[in-house]
């Protein structure tokens, strides 16, 4: 099982950081549109993404401030990544006055992972030519 | 775009996506790529890749001629983008504003 990484230097403490991703009121304010998630070991982790995604899972692990992990999947039916097969380890790691937030996607199926790393890799790299300017914006 | 996520976990048809990405081909050239798989199982997989919208399929007499759909793949790229870059950035955007709220706070009292 691959994994996948993605780092982030963020200029605010990690008590600033740490209710964007354990209370459900902020955690929309930077993902999803509907958030229900109950920050503790067996607490249910359901983010809402772009108004038709439904990415489910459920809390293993919180250190308040340091990190939360949770299992990860899509709840729809047939989707190569569904509920409980991945896990999500989202840290922070002060430094100075800021901190470098580490989100690490484990227990991807292989498939998923070529998708999103390496087959994508690929397709990005085309469409980094063939469609600039593709901004997500707003997650709605 | 869900059935284009389906669609692409299917390592050949990854494969077949990346023949015809810049260049039409038809079916039989397509098949000849993969000579270990049945001419009915490119068919099928072309079909599935038409299902979801990844790649555009033309008749020119009795070929069928197949090339990939950059728009279902520029859609995917936003998704993606947003889903684990953006998210990240977006993050950083609002937890920023938070931080220098608290430190305006701070200063002003």
């Amino acid at each position: 099982m691959a994994e996948l990484v993605r780092e982030i230097m963020i200029a605010a403490t990690p008590e600033t950081i740490w209710p964007f991703l354990t209370d459900p009121k902020r955690h929309v304010e930077w993902q999803g549109t509907v958030a229900e998630i109950d920050v503790r070991p067996g607490g249910v982790h359901r983010v809402l993404v772009k108004g038709r995604h439904q990415a489910v899972g459920e809390y293993l692990e919180v250190v308040p401030l340091e990190k939360v992990v949770f299992t990860f999947g899509w709840d729809e039916p047939g989707h190569p990544i569904p509920p409980g097969s991945s896990t999500i380890e989202i840290s922070l790691h002060p430094e100075g006055e800021k901190t470098r937030v580490r989100l690490v996607h484990r227990g991807l199926p292989e498939d998923a992972v070529s998708d999103h790393t390496r087959g994508w890799d690929h397709y990005l790299a085309r469409l980094a030519v063939a469609a600039p300017g593709g901004n997500a914006g707003t997650d709605d | 775009m869900d059935a284009a996520l389906k669609a692409l976990a299917e390592p050949r048809r990854r494969a077949i996506l990346r023949l015809v990405w810049s260049q039409e081909l038809p079916a039989s050239e397509i098949a000849e790529g993969f000579p270990d798989v049945t001419r009915p199982a490119i068919s099928q997989h072309l079909t599935v890749l038409k299902e979801a919208e990844l790649v555009t399929e033309r008749r020119e007499g009795t070929r069928r001629l197949y090339r990939a759909n950059t728009d279902t793949m520029a859609e995917l790229r936003a998704f993606l983008d947003d889903y684990w870059t953006s998210g990240l950035e977006r993050l950083r955007d609002v937890a920023e504003a938070a931080e220098n709220r608290k430190r305006a706070t701070k200063g002003s009292s």
